[in-house]
């Protein structure tokens, strides 16, 4: 009996076979490590929920819950009415240098969020220069440290997952659909917020809640500008690191919680959306308004401002780097004794940064491409199910998946703690969603009967694949490859579980920095971040321009 | 060169009856089209012998050889697709080469028959080109050239020309027919056209829910349709208490012998469409009959006015 399995499906079920053995493996196991850890108490042999009424019989984890969830509502708040009439502007009145502001706008995605605290705590905090400066005035004013200082960073680094879905959103409004209302009597104003705003919402809606979701499973922010409010995804870190028994029960109960919060988050968010699809049949981009000299005025004003003050941390922290720090305290000679003592110290941190991020980057595309191709191009249940578990990394807090890492990998027939393939398969996992969300983008505009006309010319699947998709596909491939490469060179939350030893990465680097008060390393390893973020995006923008001037 | 077996051939989706027991024998270097409305299954029908979709029960043969468990890739198909399916990342001469490097066909012989195949389809000189710098018709050719330039046993043709305008619909069709009965390939040619699948065809399978409806010469479909759906796919057709009348079987009692049968009402509406007119008459008993006539500046009708028609007895046909 030969086996029967059809001729056409063989190689979408040899990628998903494939696909589903590394997600089960390196996704699934460890999440299922941290759910019973969780349940099983600290020598890890009996079920109980001992440890749920423990965490939160406790005020301090209670008042993580409701910090962690304040901060993010207000943050999402905040980003979305900055964005919004932003996203508008850009999209429909007349501002100028749009390309450039674009470019701009969309830096703080790929810049580390936790450089722009540090660089608010140097400039706002209690030592900060700002600070210092207006206090020999006599001006004095809050303290950024806490809630206040953690949105206000949320809000610079986050607003452009609201900024750009919600442009396109403007753009994707069908004329016509203005033209009818304008046409029935309404004013522009009532058309606006009666027809456009309402057709623009699930987009807004849709960046809001990556911001939403960014807030929970954030890191770095709140480690560096939290103090002593407590913040899930910091305690679940601390817990983790804390927790000398056997079986890490606490930090498993924090770490379910916050799978559990951003869960539901998505479901509501879908059941929200999947009722309100608004696509219109659009032909052209709508036109430019004409409005008068004022509100041109106040809008570039507007756009121009908020870029630029979404960016001005990262140029302070580069600037700084070259300044002397005695203890705390900043002293404006300018030499580049900062980055000396950094590289002199040791050049392997960069050089992990580099490999890891290459290594990571690699194999993502490996993983995601093909996984992006069945979910795409194969109607069963099966695809569907795994584009779910493909996507699943995206709700994962880095700090979550890492301590299932830890507890699934330390022990028994895989062993990879202490080395550096844990952190390059924990970046890969977390981000396969983002590879597939993009290759998949890309595979929806390739017309399945390319592929049907390279088969019947003779050529296998695979040969098909290799000869008609990839090259198709190229510059999504390579743009998704930079982007993980960015992403996983400032990664924190998940590396500062998993690193050891040797193996320590730039962002380790400036993690121990702060922790100890080294101001002047932790400046020098931030702008070397920062380089290392842009140069990659520099060259694929000049690549992608010359490709599209061909 | 090969004639093509189907014996009892079935698909479903889901409760739906793609392709219902189709049984089908065409011939060596025969154009056979199959003719449908959207969803009667054809298209599955095509992608079956292109193997591209799995059949649940039934074979398929190329001459003796049964094809229907190959994998697409090894069945030695030629095939066109209704939007071209042109890579856009080869040139012109890059996707007519693409199935000859596939079979390993290399250097001189590979160029010559590139530039063959192009000069066939009237490329000549256009293999350096580009996709994106070719009009529709142009991309149309260059599938045709690449489909042909392996000499396989077998051609598809999937709606080949909906993409194209009406007066290249015409003729490109013309094009295709001669190309391949010069080549004597057998081919297979779907389309929902049926002037379209009567101008090409030398056979054609009208289909409908998924089972085929009739196979038979064009000419003998439209004068004698087996059924009320063959006879009203093929065209505008007058179902009358004694049987089935085409529109130009009719003519005006007067022009008519004097034993035919006579049809007498008022017409309705009178439609000038150059050489023909046509007209739809309101019999005393209801039945609305469509009648085409030759242009005849010599006569004048407008509505309301009291026609009678005569037709052929010999032309009526007997539905179930």
């Amino acid at each position: 009996m030969r086996l029967a399995i059809p001729h056409q499906q063989r190689m979408p079920l040899a990628i998903a076979a494939l696909g589903f053995l590394f997600l089960g493996l390196f996704l699934l196991y460890p999440l299922f490590n941290v759910f019973s850890a969780s349940v099983l108490d600290a020598e890890g042999e009996k079920f109980t929920f001992a440890n749920y009424l423990k965490v939160l019989g406790r005020p301090f984890y209670r008042a993580a819950v409701t910090n962690t969830l304040t901060i993010g509502v207000i943050a999402t708040i905040t980003t979305t009415l900055i964005s919004v009439p932003f996203a508008f502007a850009l999209a429909r009145l007349p501002v100028p240098g749009k390309a450039v502001i674009l470019a701009l706008a969309a830096m703080p995605l790929v810049l580390p969020s936790f450089v722009s605290a540090y660089a608010i705590v140097l400039l706002l905090g209690r030592a900060g220069i700002v600070t210092q400066w207006l206090n020999s005035w006599g001006i004095g004013f809050g303290s950024i440290y806490g809630a206040g200082g953690i949105v206000l960073v949320y809000t610079l680094t986050l607003y452009p997952y609201v900024l750009l879905p919600t442009m396109a959103g403007f753009r994707a409004v069908d004329v016509s659909v203005e033209e009818a209302a304008q046409s029935l009597g309404s004013s522009p104003r009532r058309t606006l917020w009666t027809v456009t705003l309402p057709i623009v919402i699930p987009s807004i809606l849709a960046g809001g809640l990556l911001v939403f979701i960014e807030t929970l499973e954030n890191f770095g922010v709140p480690f560096v500008l939290a103090e002593d409010m407590p913040i899930f995804a910091v305690e679940a870190f601390k817990l983790f690191i804390g927790e000398t028994a056997p079986n890490p029960s606490s930090a498993g109960v924090l770490g379910v919680l916050l799978i559990l919060t951003t869960a539901a988050v998505l479901l509501i968010q879908r059941r929200y959306l999947s009722a309100r699809r608004f696509a219109t049949g659009t032909r052209a981009a709508p036109p430019i308004l004409k409005v008068g000299l004022g509100l041109r005025i106040a809008a570039a004003v507007y756009c121009w401002t908020v870029v630029l003050l979404a960016l001005v941390p990262f140029f302070a922290i580069v600037v700084l780097s070259f300044m002397e720090f005695r203890g705390p305290v900043l002293h404006p000679n300018f030499s580049l004794d900062n980055f000396r003592i950094l590289f002199d110290r040791s050049m392997r941190p960069l050089i992990n940064t580099l490999l890891f991020a290459t290594l990571a980057a690699m194999a993502v595309t490996l993983v995601g491409v093909p996984i992006a191709y069945v979910v795409t191009r194969v109607r069963s249940t099966l695809a569907t199910v795994l584009d779910v578990v493909a996507t699943l990394p995206f709700a994962i807090a880095g700090t979550v998946l890492a301590i299932g890492f830890v507890v699934s990998f330390n022990s028994g027939w895989l062993i990879l703690t202490g080395g550096p393939l844990i952190m390059v398969l924990a970046y890969t996992v977390r981000k396969v969603p983002f590879a597939v969300r993009s290759s998949s983008a890309i595979l929806h505009q390739i017309d399945p009967s390319l592929e049907e006309a390279s088969i019947s010319l003779g050529r296998s699947p695979l040969q098909t694949f290799a000869r008609i998709l990839v090259p198709l596909m190229l510059g999504g491939i390579l743009s998704g490859f930079v982007l993980t490469w960015v992403t996983v060179a400032s990664e924190l939350s998940a590396t500062v579980v998993l690193y050891s030893g040797p193996w320590r990465t730039l962002t380790v680097v400036m993690f121990q920095a702060l922790e100890s008060g080294g101001g002047g390393v932790a400046t020098a390893a931030a702008s070397t971040l920062i380089v290392v973020t842009l140069l990659p995006i520099a060259l694929l923008y000049r690549l992608v321009r010359r490709y599209e001037l061909s | 060169m090969t004639g093509i077996v189907i014996e009892g051939a079935a698909r479903s989706f889901g409760s739906v009856r793609a392709v219902d027991g189709v049984d089908l024998t065409v011939g060596d270097g025969e154009f056979f089209t199959l003719l449908g409305p959207s969803g009667c299954g054809k298209t599955t029908l095509l992608r079956m012998i292109a193997g591209f979709c799995e059949l649940d029960a039934g074979e398929i043969r190329f001459g003796a050889r049964r094809i229907h468990q190959l994998p697409a890739h090894t069945r030695d198909i030629g095939m066109v697709f209704q939007n071209y399916a042109v890579f856009p990342n080869l040139t012109v001469a890059g996707n007519v080469a693409y199935g000859l490097k596939a079979r390993k066909v290399a250097g001189a012989e590979l160029a010559k028959r590139v530039d063959e195949a192009l000069a066939l389809v009237q490329l000549a000189g256009y293999g350096e080109r580009w996709p994106h710098q070719l009009s529709g018709g142009q991309l149309q050719r260059v599938a045709i050239a690449r489909a042909l330039v392996i000499r396989p046993q077998v051609l598809l043709f999937d709606e080949p020309l909906s993409n194209l305008d009406a007066r290249l619909r015409v003729s490109m069709r013309a094009e295709i027919r001669e190309l391949q009965k010069s080549l004597g390939i057998t081919a297979i040619y779907v389309t929902h056209d049926q002037e379209e699948a009567m101008s090409v065809s030398d056979r054609i399978a009208l289909m409908q829910s998924g089972k085929l409806e009739q196979v038979g010469a064009p000419a003998d479909i439209y004068r004698n349709p087996a059924s009320r759906f063959a006879a009203e796919f093929m065209g505008t057709t007058n179902l009358l208490s004694v049987g089935a009348l085409r529109p130009e079987a009719l003519r005006l009692a007067a022009d008519a012998p004097a034993g035919w049968p006579r049809l007498a009402g008022v017409l309705v509406r009178a439609e000038m469409l150059g050489p023909i007119t046509r007209l739809d008459v309101r019999l005393s008993d209801g039945t609305l009959v469509r009648a085409a006539l030759l242009d005849d500046p010599g006569r004048s009708m407008i509505a309301g006015d009291t026609v009678t028609f005569a037709y052929d007895p010999a032309r009526l046909t007997d539905l179930p």
